[in-house]
């Protein structure tokens, strides 16, 4: 915005003095105070924001860890998390269809699986992946660089990033799932959701042989995870999916996944909203804050304003020159806001075992947001030196 | 005399004082919010138990929070009734089983709670007047906030639940809480019906209700020796406790709306100080002249206090009317149990207070540098 004032400025043939710069500059305690009154309405904008995206990816990040093109799962599901497992001859049927390349299992459980933790000795509720390790469904490196170690029957991967409690994070060499004593050879970074606290990854054998008292027979397949062969086209498959298929069944890119499971979580937990709120009060606040600091800068600097208009300058240079000067003070509160929330960011993320990016789109949305408060206090403001008449002034 | 200096100051520049009315009143709101979430989370957690008549709760030790209890042997529960202390023992079952009649197609889990229909362990009105209708074969009560995904609660309607046919008698007024998505009332009989495999030989919670006068701390210590090894018992303070601790601490609730709180009240002193500290600037060739006329800088800051708490108090109470609003929004989406308390209240009005100390603080700075030789 400053450059393209600048060149503005250039072209209509005035010398570029950079006069909102300097007026911005020119108190330093009164910058100090407007970037942290800006700032910090910024940084309760970026919080809020961060932590609606964080709720979401929470809720996502199994899926989008998920190594395939198609998938197919119960048509019954709500949602991804809850059991309603399909026989294996579905994924033998789907093999069959032209332009898939493989159709692998996943096996998922939620509600079964009891991790005793070896610190406290107590037994929690977690999250099981499983999958044969020959034939492997997950995108994380590190479940894949360790893939082979699963063949072993009774060994398992966990989540460094479970919750505290149920010890995860610490080394142990044994661990017992619903009273089977099993091995634990390495570990992975995934992270709670809000359904679990977190997740065990072992080979389908290994599920089976845990989960056998709980179920009594094999377990079903929880996803079909379908990779399409070189050539094949997408929508064609998935056509051609759905009709070999029973209507029990459905099918769907990972996209269609993501959103479905999206759409959940938007539906039942509000999280969106409340989230929401917080962003809005942190905008409205932030006018008022903006428009204090601007309202005082064009107040203290009637005179000079007035002077500009008296020796000829428009309406108009003047306008340009408050609404950038108000676009300089949300940068100057924006970025040590931003600054301090990629710290805050790491910190909570850490502590609350929570997603939490400060990715490009909300860096831009909260730069957006705060642009867009500067401008409407400026906007509100610059009445004053529109209506500075140089004769009154002095 | 300063008091009624800051209510000049006040009133002299009208417009801005509303903008700082507008500023202190978002804040306000905010720390509302941010606090009736923090509160809400584990409220809803007790749902079920500040639904149910007990003075202890016997559960296993495997217990982690109320959906998530672990099972103890029902002969648990049967030791204690022996006990001269122990008016009642009820126990109660819980599963969760898939509700085959989602709108849509879907299979949306049902959380069942199982109880002998005979017994008056919940409080609430409407189950309690229906307690007859559970004694019918294969009929269930549903919670009134059952999600819409379960498709109609009508009575009278038929739903497979499991493997098993049930008709809807009827609706409750409790709150899903944390259970589920969907929550039914079973008899105990029934839920043995529903979950076949899992049977009636092992409980969830143990609501146990004391006779009149005996003391439940003094109670528990004694129960205890009966209930034996594998068990634990929980006074309604200690679960109160222990449930509150889970949501707040073994969740992210507490930091999400804990970190909202903190920052909503440094913006809130932000928003203060920028308007007081502005008033200050305006008017500081008048403090400049009551200096120079022999006001101690104390005095000065006296009245800049007095600005900043006006505006406080002046933006509690609408920010008070709107939270009343706002949680009543919240309740109807969220079906969290966001209420207000006179604790809140208070809570908020000292928050408030603070907000207008700090910044009356930080403004405060600004009227010393006030030279009665510089201004002029």
């Amino acid at each position: 915005m400053a450059t393209a004032f600048f060149s503005l400025a250039g072209r209509a043939g005035w010398r570029p003095v950079p006069l909102a710069w300097r007026s911005l500059t020119a108190n330093k305690r009164r910058l100090l105070r407007s970037s942290a009154g800006i700032g910090f309405a910024v940084l309760l904008m970026l919080m809020q924001l961060g932590f609606e995206k964080a709720f979401f990816d929470a809720a996502l990040e199994v899926l989008r860890g998920l190594d395939g093109d198609i998938f197919l799962q119960s048509a019954h599901k709500y949602q991804f998390a809850t059991q309603d497992p399909f026989p294996a001859s579905i994924l033998a049927t789907a093999k069959t269809v032209p332009g898939v390349a493989s159709a692998r299992p996943l096996y998922a459980d939620w509600f079964d699986l009891f991790w005793k933790s070896p610190f406290d000795g107590k037994s929690y509720l977690v999250r099981g992946l499983a999958f044969d390790p020959d034939e492997p469904v997950l995108l994380f490196p590190e479940v894949e660089a360790q893939r082979a170690r699963l063949k072993t029957p009774g060994t398992v991967l966990v989540d460094r990033r479970a919750r505290r409690f149920l010890g995860m994070d610490q080394p142990a060499a044994q661990a017992e799932l619903n009273g089977t004593k099993v091995a634990v050879v390495g570990s992975f970074a995934l992270g709670p959701d809000f359904m679990s606290d977190g997740t065990v990854v072992m080979s389908d054998r290994t599920f089976a042989d845990v989960l056998h008292g709980a179920a009594g027979s094999p377990p079903g397949v929880e996803a079909g995870v379908i990779k399409l062969a070189a050539g094949a086209d997408r929508g064609a498959v998935l056509a051609a999916l759905k009709k070999s298929l029973p209507a029990g069944i459905a099918v769907m890119t990972k996209d269609q996944l993501i959103a479905f499971e999206r759409a959940f979580q938007a539906d039942v937990s509000s999280a969106g909203p409340i989230f929401a709120i917080g962003t809005i009060v942190g905008f409205v606040v932030g006018i008022l804050i903006s428009y204090q600091i601007i309202f005082t800068e064009v107040s203290d600097q009637l005179p000079q304003y007035a002077t500009l208009k008296a020796i000829g300058y428009p309406n108009v240079y003047l306008l340009r020159v408050v609404l950038e000067q108000a676009a300089l003070n949300g940068i100057a509160g924006w970025v040590p806001a931003w600054l301090l929330s990629l710290g805050l960011y790491r910190l909570i993320g850490r502590i609350a075992l929570l997603p939490m990016r400060l990715s490009l789109g909300i860096a831009l949305l909260s730069l957006g947001l705060t642009l867009g408060m500067c401008l409407i206090s400026a906007a509100i403001a610059v009445g004053r030196v529109i209506r500075a008449d140089p004769a009154a002034v002095f | 005399m300063t008091v009624a200096l800051a209510w000049r100051i006040l009133t002299y520049d009208k417009g801005r004082t509303a903008l700082a009315l507008v500023g202190i009143f978002m804040a306000i709101l905010l720390v509302f919010i941010q606090l009736g979430l923090f509160f809400a989370v584990p409220q809803g957690g007790m749902l079920l138990y500040d639904n149910m008549r007990f003075d202890l709760l016997l559960v296993s030790n495997q217990y982690e929070y109320q959906a998530q209890p672990g099972a103890f042997p029902l002969s648990r529960l049967a030791a204690v009734r022996g006990s001269p202390d122990v008016a009642e023992a009820t126990p109660l079952y819980f599963g969760v089983a898939k509700w085959k009649g989602g709108v849509g197609g879907v299979w949306p889990d049902l959380f069942v709670i199982g109880f002998d229909p005979a017994s008056d362990v919940f409080t609430p009105d409407s189950i309690d007047r229906q307690r007859g209708v559970l004694a019918r074969a294969d009929t269930i009560l549903v919670d009134t906030t059952t999600r819409p995904m379960f498709g109609p609660l009508d009575t009278g309607r038929v739903v497979e639940i499991g493997d098993r046919d049930q008709t809807i008698g009827g609706r409750y007024v409790l709150g899903t809480g944390f259970m589920g998505l969907g929550v039914a009332l079973a008899s105990d009989s029934n839920f043995a019906r529903l979950f076949p495999r899992r049977g009636l030989s092992e409980a969830n919670i143990g609501a146990i209700r004391l006779k009149p006068g005996v003391d439940p701390e003094h109670a528990a210590a004694d129960l205890r020796k009966l209930t034996g090894p594998g068990t634990q018992l929980f006074t309604r303070a200690r679960l109160t406790a222990r449930e509150t601790s889970y949501w707040t601490t073994r969740t992210s609730v507490g930091l999400i709306f804990g970190s909202g709180l903190l920052i909503s009240i440094v913006v809130g002193i932000m928003v203060v100080y920028q308007i007081v500290s502005t008033q200050v600037s305006r008017q500081l060739p008048q403090f400049a002249t009551l200096k120079a006329i022999g006001y101690a800088d104390g005095a000065l800051a006296v009245t800049v206090a007095a600005m900043s708490l006006m505006i406080a108090v002046a933006g509690f109470a609408p920010a008070l009317a709107a939270a009343l609003w706002l949680y009543r929004e919240i309740r109807e989406k969220t079906l969290l149990p966001v209420t207000m308390s006179a604790s809140h209240v208070a809570a908020v009005l000292m928050a408030a207070l603070a907000m207008a100390a700090v910044s009356a603080l930080l403004a405060v700075g600004g009227l010393r540098r006030a030279d009665p030789a510089d201004v002029f």
